[in-house]
C-alpha cells in the first residue's frame, strides 16, 4: 500500500498548477532543441539552469528532465524530414526515417517514431519506478570503499564503451577529474589548482563547462558550414500506421524499450549508444534484413524507442545509488547538488516528492509530447526552416548571457569559452566530453570516498578487496579492461554504426 | 601540494594519482602519433573560430565601458557577419544584430533582472 501513498504523492505534486506548467515548456522546449540541429539537449539544459535557480527543485527537476526526454521525441522529426539528426541520438533515424520519408510514408514514420517513443517511455518510468526503491535500499549499506569501487567501474565501463578510443577516453576521464579538484580542498581548506586566481577558489563550476563544451564547441563547429536546411518537401498525410506498420513494428519497439532501458542503467550508456544497439539488433533480428537502410520502419520504431527508454534507464542509477550514468543524468545531478537536494540512496526516502513527483510528471510530459508532437508537426516544420546561419550567433548568445548570469560575472563567460575552444579541437581529435563532465561531476564524490576508506583502513588498500560488494565491481572493473586489450578488434556493437552524416 | 600519507591522505593524493594516469596515456598517444599516419593542425579551419572566440571576450571588456546594448550590437554584428554569407548580407547583420541586443536587453535586463554592467560611457553620456 505505501506504493500507491507514493504514486499518489508524485500525481499530487504533478498536478500543482506551477509544475503542470514546468512539465509542458520543459516538453516543448525539449521538442524545440531536439527539432534544432545544432544545438543538443546538453547545451540547452545548462543555458537553462539558471533559470530554475528561482524556482522550487521539484519544478526544475520536472522542467529539465522534461527537455531530456523532450528532445528524444522531437529529434526525430529533423531525422525523418531533413535526413540531419537533430540530435545526437536520432543519428540511426536517418537511415531508415528519410527513406521513408522519399517514398511519401514521412506521415507513419512521424507516427511510430512519436507512438514508440510514448510507448518505451511510459513503459520504463513503470521499470524506474519498481527498480529505484529497491536499489537504493540497496544501497544504504555501501560504505566509502563501495562508493570507491562503484565509480571506478562505472568510468571503467563508461571508457570502454567510448565510441572512439578507449586510451583517450580515459585521458578525458582522468582531466575531468582533475578539473573536480580545483578550489578549496573539503577536508584540509587548501587550495588546490588555484594560480592565484580567486575566482578558482571555489573550483570552476559544471555550467561554464557543459555550456562549453556542448553549446560553445557545436557553434564553433559549425558556423563554416554553408549548406542549407531543406526539408523534404513531401505531403505529411496520414500520421496514423496502418495495421500492417503496427505488426511489423510491436516487437522492435517491445525489444527497444527493453534494450534502451538497460543500456540506460549502464554507465556511459547514452540515448544515441542505447538506439546504435537497438537498430543493430532489429536487423539482426530480421527476416529481411536487406529492407534496413531502405525505408524499413522497425529502423525508425526501434531506435526511437530505445532512446526514450534509455533517459529512464538512466535514472535509476542517479536516484537510487546518486551516480549519473550519463550527461543528460550528471547535469540533473548538478541541479539538484544546486538546489540543495544531495543525490544519493537517501534521497528517495528524504525527498519523495523530487522522485515520486518527477516519475509521475514523465507519464504526464509523455502524453503531453505526444500531442506536442502529433497534432502539432506543421509547426515543428516551419521551426526547421529557420536556416542555422542565424541560429548560431543566437546560440551563443544565449550561452554568454547564462553563463554571465549565473554569477553576475565575466569570469565564468571566459571558462566557458575555453571549455568552447577545448570542445571544439577535442571533437576533431577525436576525444569525447562524455567521461570528461562524468569524471567532473563524480570528482568529490571519488575523492572523498576513497580518502575516507583509506583512512578507515589505516593506509591499507586492502580494504577494496575485503568487502565483498567492492571486490565483486572491481573484479569487474578488472575485466572488461581485461578483454578491451585482449579483444579490441571484436567490439561488435560499434561496427554496425552508420557513416557519419 | 601535500600528498598525506596512505594512512592520512592529503589534498593532493588524488590530484597526483589522476595527474599520472593522464600523463602516461599522454605520453603513448604522443608515441602513436608520431609514429602514426601523420595529421595536421593544418586542416582545420579556424579563423573565423577564432575571431569568434576573440569578439567574445573583446565583448567583456566593451561591456564594463559601454554597457550591455551597445556592446551586445557590436558582438553580434561580428558574430552575424562570420555566419552569414554572400553580398547583400550587411543590411541583414545590421538588422540581426540591433534585434538581438534590443530584445536581449528587454528580456534579461527588463524582465529577467540580470544586472549587466551600465557602462562607465554610457553615465557620462546621461
Amino acid at each position: 500500500m505505501e506504493f500507491f501513498g507514493n504514486i499518489l504523492t508524485g500525481f499530487q505534486t504533478t498536478f500543482q498548477p506551477i509544475n503542470l506548467f514546468y512539465c509542458f515548456v520543459g516538453c516543448l522546449i525539449g521538442t524545440l532543441i531536439g527539432v534544432l540541429p545544432g544545438i543538443g539537449p546538453p547545451g540547452a539544459v545548462s543555458i537553462l539552469l539558471p533559470v530554475t535557480f528561482k524556482i522550487s527543485p521539484v519544478s526544475s527537476i520536472i522542467f529539465l528532465s522534461g527537455i531530456f526526454y523532450g528532445a528524444m521525441y522531437g529529434g526525430s522529426t529533423t531525422s525523418i524530414l531533413v535526413n540531419v539528426p537533430g540530435e545526437a541520438a536520432s543519428v540511426v533515424t536517418c537511415l531508415d526515417g528519410y527513406q521513408m520519408a522519399r517514398q511519401g510514408r514521412a506521415g507513419p514514420a512521424l507516427g511510430i517514431a512519436a507512438f514508440g517513443s510514448f510507448i518505451a517511455g511510459t513503459f520504463s518510468v513503470i521499470a524506474l519506478m519498481f527498480l529505484s526503491t529497491p536499489l537504493s535500499k540497496f544501497a544504504l549499506a555501501f560504505g566509502p570503499p563501495e562508493y570507491t569501487a562503484l565509480i571506478i567501474l562505472g568510468i571503467t565501463i563508461l571508457t570502454y564503451l567510448a565510441q572512439k578510443s578507449m586510451v583517450k577516453a580515459l585521458m578525458m576521464a582522468a582531466f575531468g577529474f582533475l578539473l573536480a579538484y580545483i578550489g578549496i580542498d573539503m577536508l584540509t581548506g587548501k587550495a588546490r589548482y588555484t594560480f592565484g586566481f580567486p575566482g578558482l577558489m571555489d573550483g570552476v563550476g559544471i555550467l561554464p563547462i557543459a555550456m562549453g563544451l556542448f553549446g560553445v564547441a557545436e557553434v564553433l563547429e559549425n558556423i563554416d558550414f554553408s549548406g542549407e536546411v531543406s526539408a523534404l518537401k513531401t505531403r505529411l498525410g496520414n500520421l496514423f500506421p496502418n495495421r500492417q506498420d503496427w505488426r511489423a513494428t510491436w516487437k522492435p519497439i517491445t525489444r527497444g524499450t527493453f534494450i534502451g532501458f538497460i543500456v540506460g542503467i549502464i554507465p556511459g550508456g547514452s540515448a544515441t549508444l542505447a538506439s546504435f544497439v537497438s537498430y543493430a539488433t532489429e536487423k539482426r533480428c530480421s527476416k529481411h534484413p536487406e529492407r534496413f537502410g531502405h525505408g524499413a520502419i522497425e529502423g525508425v520504431a526501434a531506435p526511437e524507442s530505445s532512446n526514450n527508454a534509455a533517459f529512464s534507464g538512466g535514472l535509476v542509477p542517479l536516484f537510487a545509488l546518486g551516480i549519473p550514468s550519463s550527461v543528460p543524468c550528471a547535469l540533473l545531478f548538478a541541479a539538484m547538488m544546486i538546489h540543495g537536494v544531495q543525490p544519493g540512496p537517501f534521497l528517495i526516502p528524504e525527498h519523495p516528492d523530487i522522485f515520486w513527483g518527477l516519475v509521475a510528471s514523465m507519464y504526464l510530459g509523455n502524453i503531453m509530447l505526444l500531442i506536442i508532437n502529433l497534432p502539432l508537426i506543421g509547426m515543428w516544420v516551419q521551426v526547421l526552416r529557420i536556416p542555422p546561419r542565424i541560429l548560431l550567433p543566437l546560440i551563443l548568445f544565449f550561452c554568454i548571457v547564462g553563463a554571465y548570469a549565473a554569477n553576475n560575472s565575466f569570469f565564468d563567460v571566459g571558462v566557458m569559452m575555453l571549455f568552447g575552444v577545448l570542445g571544439f579541437l577535442m571533437k576533431r581529435f577525436d576525444y569525447e566530453p562524455a567521461p570528461l563532465v562524468l569524471a567532473f561531476v563524480l570528482g568529490p564524490i571519488l575523492e572523498n570516498s576513497m580518502r575516507q576508506s583509506l583512512k578507515l583502513s589505516g593506509g591499507n588498500f586492502g580494504i577494496f578487496f575485503s568487502r565483498p560488494v567492492s571486490l565483486t565491481l572491481l573484479v569487474m572493473a578488472g575485466l572488461i579492461l581485461l578483454s578491451y586489450f585482449l579483444f579490441k578488434k571484436q567490439r561488435a556493437v560499434l561496427d554496425d554504426k552508420p557513416p557519419e552524416t | 601540494m601535500d600528498l598525506g600519507t596512505l594512512r592520512n591522505p592529503g589534498p593532493g593524493f588524488l590530484p597526483l594519482m589522476m595527474a599520472s594516469v593522464l600523463a602516461c596515456f599522454s605520453l603513448f598517444v604522443l608515441v602513436r602519433g608520431l609514429t602514426g599516419p601523420a595529421r595536421f593542425l593544418k586542416e582545420i579551419r579556424w579563423m573565423s573560430q577564432a575571431v569568434m572566440v576573440a569578439s567574445v571576450f573583446l565583448y567583456g571588456l566593451l561591456l564594463d565601458l559601454a554597457g550591455f546594448l551597445f556592446s551586445t550590437f557590436v558582438l553580434m554584428g561580428v558574430l552575424f557577419a562570420l555566419s552569414f554569407k554572400g553580398k547583400g548580407r550587411w543590411p541583414r547583420v545590421l538588422f540581426f544584430a540591433a534585434a538581438t541586443a534590443l530584445l536581449g536587453w528587454l528580456v534579461f535586463s527588463v524582465t529577467l533582472k540580470v544586472p549587466f554592467p551600465r557602462g562607465h560611457l554610457m553615465a557620462l553620456w546621461r
